[in-house]
């Protein structure tokens, strides 16, 4: 075993990236506020359940009117485990959304976005709109009545856009109605293109994160006249 | 890398932490990954559904001659269905037990016919003729009539429409 990790480690230098990764050293917190430094990773490790639940999802799933509904009707009664594979999939999104803002929030008022990490908190704000984007694309395709009603809101509300509203909302649905080809461009959305965007992102802000280390929390000088500060 | 034993147990809490990590995320990974190899292996514990068809009421079925029946056959697969035209040969001696043939001689598939004059199958395409018990008279085929499980529940006739291979 030693023998094997040295050879690795060897050709790897997998030592070390471990210790840039996990050893690292990261800011004294205690309390609540130190459980505000796990919003981040816990934003990933539901992620990564998305992706198993989801590719799993993928092998029973066609997006199409016909089929749409009772394929998702098929997986919760017929697949063997798959009702808890799906309600994985559905409780992790929203939960991803809940976590994925409470993240940005604490990033936010703990003025973690400041000098020199402007880069990660703008590739967080990309990340955050393609979880929007997944939840959005996600919840058409069950295709019964609440998906369905919910895009046509959700188009509907892009298409006032002033000038370009038509077209954007066109575009979105793949055509003047909403119907097959808006299932089917979700779809592709949902399960392709996100995805690879958001690995892309979440590469990049992995990086920046170990890369400047993480923020203190905020402190108040001790000695501080608030009534002097003038706000 | 040493740690200082700050406990009497002698575990930091750096340790404890990373034995609890560990541990919980194997639970969880184990769960998931459990979970997800049910959900992949679930066709291999799938029961198939025996399609029996009900082909109308048995006393329909006269003794003696072979009646060709009409019969829609619906098959699932995942969660759709279709329905395919289907027909067989019924044959009964005493109107309780039934034979129910394949419409299709076994020589390459032609459907053949019931020859009340003669009383025997004969199939068009290469002159193959089986007698009423699907033995072959003469011609090519290489085996008799292939045949339908069949029972009879509540007076109705129902029937399996899988071919199971005439033997002689």
């Amino acid at each position: 075993m030693k023998v094997l990790m040295d050879w690795i480690n060897g050709r790897t230098g997998f030592d070390k990236i471990w210790e840039a990764l996990m050893a690292r050293h990261i800011p004294e917190a205690k309390g609540p506020v130190a459980w505000l430094y796990t919003l981040g990773s816990a934003s990933l490790f539901v992620f990564t359940i998305q992706i198993v639940t989801g590719s799993l999802l993928a092998m029973n799933y066609v997006p199409s009117p016909e089929h749409a509904y009772d394929s998702v009707r098929y997986i919760g009664s017929e697949v063997m485990l798959g009702h808890l594979i799906r309600g994985l999939h559905r409780w992790g999104a929203t939960a991803m959304v809940i976590l994925v803002t409470a993240h940005m929030l604490r990033v936010y008022f703990m003025g973690s976005y400041k000098y020199p990490r402007e880069v990660t908190w703008l590739v967080g704000v990309g990340l955050f709109l393609l979880v929007m984007g997944f939840g959005f694309t996600g919840y058409l395709l069950p295709w019964d009545q609440k998906a369905y009603w919910a895009t046509m809101v959700g188009t509907n509300i892009a298409g006032q856009t002033p000038i370009i509203g038509a077209y954007v909302s066109k575009v979105m649905k793949g055509g003047p109605e909403l119907g097959t080809a808006t299932l089917t461009r979700f779809y592709a959305t949902h399960v392709l293109i996100l995805p690879a965007l958001t690995a892309l992102a979440v590469g990049v802000h992995l990086f920046l994160v170990v890369w400047h280390g993480i923020s203190e929390p905020p402190t108040r000088k001790r000695d501080d006249d608030l009534s002097a500060s003038g706000t | 890398m040493s740690e200082p034993a700050n406990e009497e147990e002698g575990m930091s809490r750096k340790t404890f932490l990373g034995w609890a990590a560990a541990g919980l995320g194997g639970l969880i990974g184990l769960t998931l990954g459990g979970a997800g190899t049910g959900y992949v292996l679930s066709p291999a514990f799938q029961k198939k559904d025996e399609d029996w068809v009900d082909i109308g009421p048995a006393k329909a079925i006269k003794p003696g001659k072979p009646t060709k029946v009409d019969f829609v056959v619906r098959k699932r697969d995942a969660w759709t269905t279709s329905e395919k035209r289907s027909s067989a040969w019924v044959m009964t001696g005493d109107g309780e037990h039934f034979m129910v043939y394949d419409p299709r001689c076994t020589h390459l598939g032609c459907p053949y016919r019931w020859d009340d004059a003669r009383k025997q199958f004969l199939c068009p395409c290469h002159s193959a003729v089986f007698d009423v018990d699907g033995q072959v008279v003469s011609g090519p085929p290489p085996r008799p009539l292939d045949r339908y499980q069949t029972k009879v529940v509540g007076g109705r006739l129902l029937i399996l429409p899988q071919a199971i291979r005439g033997k002689a």
